[in-house]
């Protein structure tokens, strides 16, 4: 058998399956590997909330009695991965990443946990997140029963949020990939910080069933991975129709890179002040080069607005209004104030001051949100913007630290795609494209409803041409 | 028991002693509070900077 090495531990998907199907290694030997790993280097990052090392052993060896027989699975049998710790997991503690629910325990599983060990994936732990996913509006990246998530190319920085432990985890090579959430930003902005491919699918497509609900018609739930082919394979296996979930689109993925349009056909909106005048300085040459990779590929640039609303108003708005309704027991019984940050509680509370009328005007508005991003996409087929404007913050640094109070840019470009690309329930695709100061930067690639495919597509020619996705951070 | 009013004023006192250690609301807190309030109340002035036609219902469903 071939040892077990630090390669491994960041090896594609491919080829981890593909030396278990070879017996180079049994599941059990891979499995113990991670996990022993992720149990060790885990809290370094503060990334772990619940080491599962023998129920990951348990399952290994399941596999391994597969295999053995020949009772092929596919891609992501026997392959060790991590969950943010909001989705359930039947008799484990599911802490939501918050102090009030640190002894909650499940009697059921998540869906999305049950179709991968379907097909024999294997659970190696819980991951850290910010608490209650951020539910609230946080400050500090403290906000976390787990403590602040610390970023594997530099601990001294943030590993954002609030899937802090899925991103981080993955970058450090801790498991083979993870399943995060967004609600707005919780998926794009820790992979872009620790340099991980990542997919926030279209609302609807993965079941949310026994993940903790922060806001119905936003929340998703999807894969942190070494390249946009890893995330398409997990998708496939976690995508589809939920009774559970009444957000359900009651649809299939099913991953065809063979059936990708030609890039040269594929029209690609931008914003050209984003990366010229938005991103951070000491970003712009990885995001110039990023650009230049996109063109040479074929794909056709061109210059678009997004359409004229207030996107982070609307999405403030339905978040507060449906996490208040959600928390609201929480924060009647006073455990509220066991939260770490303290903003967060005050935001908390005042959830559920918000008038019935602005809840309203807001998904009123989103319904003409939607009508025109639809035309939009009517024009271009993707739109690709900057994953975060600049690199992930010192962990004690405010994070409203220089938000608003300036004068509007003149051009504000895509600047409102994450809460845009969140309230028309759009997919997005996270690409590392380049450092800055020693730390990752990313793009992403917004599409239409239900077009992971052509996402997935980009992904898959840009990281042909590239290595950024690739990179290790020092020390693992 | 019989009640003195030395005893009842004892008592009155350590009620209002164990009030007084209740923690009352930190400045701080109050800030926060009023902050997020504020943050309600701006988005909800940007939200009406956009007229809604009448005919417009909530967006509850997402279609391809």
């Amino acid at each position: 058998m071939a040892s077990i090495g630090t390669d491994t531990f960041f090896a594609p998907l491919s080829d981890l399956n593909a030396s278990l199907k070879a017996r180079e290694f049994s599941a059990e030997n891979l499995a113990r590997a991670f996990a022993e790993r992720l149990q060790q280097l885990g809290p370094r990052y503060n990334a772990l909330a619940l080491p599962l090392p023998a129920e990951a052993l348990r399952q290994a060896r399941e596999v391994d009695k597969d295999l053995k027989r020949e009772r092929f699975r596919g891609p992501l049998q026997g392959i060790p991965y991590g969950v943010k710790d909001l989705l359930a997991f039947a008799g484990q503690p599911t802490t939501w990443g918050a102090k009030p629910y640190a002894g909650q325990v499940f009697d059921y599983t998540a869906t999305v946990i049950q179709k991968l060990s379907a097909v024999g994936a294997v659970l190696a732990g819980k991951l850290s997140m910010v608490e209650l996913a951020g539910g609230g509006g946080y400050r500090f990246p403290s906000a976390s029963l787990t403590g602040p998530g610390l970023n594997p190319w530099d601990r001294t920085r943030w590993s954002g949020g609030s899937s802090s432990g899925s991103a981080a985890a993955v970058a450090a090579g801790l498991v083979a990939f993870a399943i995060g959430s967004e609600t707005s930003g919780s998926i794009v902005t820790p992979a872009s910080f620790c340099g991980v491919t990542a997919l926030r699918p279209t609302y609807g497509l993965v079941s949310r069933h026994g993940a903790m609900a922060l806001s119905w018609t936003l929340d998703k739930l999807g894969p942190f991975a070494r390249s946009a082919e890893d995330c398409g394979i997990i998708l496939q296996t976690i995508a589809g129709k939920d009774s559970k979930d009444p957000g359900s689109a009651g649809r299939s993925f099913y991953y065809t890179p063979q059936y990708a349009r030609p890039m040269k056909d594929l029209r690609v909106g931008y914003a050209p002040a984003d990366f010229a005048e938005w991103v951070e300085p000491a970003t712009r040459p990885a995001f110039e080069t990023a650009i230049g990779v996109l063109k040479a590929s074929g794909l056709q640039l061109v210059e678009t607005k997004l359409p004229d609303f207030p996107y982070g108003a609307a999405l403030s708005t339905i978040l507060a209004a449906e996490m208040g309704s959600i928390f609201e027991p929480l924060i009647a019984s006073g455990k509220v104030d066991e939260l770490a940050d303290k903003p967060q509680i005050a935001g908390l509370k005042a959830s559920l001051e918000l008038p019935a009328k602005d809840y309203l005007k807001a998904m009123r508005l989103r319904r003409l949100m939607q009508e025109e991003i639809s035309r939009l996409f009517g024009t271009v087929d993707v739109l690709v913007a900057p994953g975060r404007a600049g690199i992930a913050s010192k962990i004690d640094q405010p994070l409203d630290r220089g938000g608003g109070g300036g004068a509007p840019p003149k051009d504000p470009g895509f600047r409102s795609i994450i809460p845009m690309g969140n309230l028309a329930g759009l997919p997005a695709l996270v690409l590392p494209c380049g450092f800055a100061e020693n730390m990752p930067v990313a793009l992403q690639v917004v599409g239409a409803p239900f077009s992971e495919n052509t996402l997935l597509a980009i992904g898959r020619e840009f990281q042909s041409h590239t290595d950024w996705h690739k990179r290790r951070p020092p020390g693992v | 028991m019989k009640l003195t009013r030395r005893k009842l004023a004892t008592v009155l006192a350590s009620a209002t002693a164990l009030a007084a250690q209740q923690p009352a609301p930190t400045p701080a807190a109050t800030d926060d509070l009023k902050a997020a309030r504020d943050r309600l109340q701006a988005n909800a002035r940007a939200l009406a900077t956009t007229p809604i036609p009448m005919a417009t219902e909530p967006a509850f469903q997402f279609k391809s």
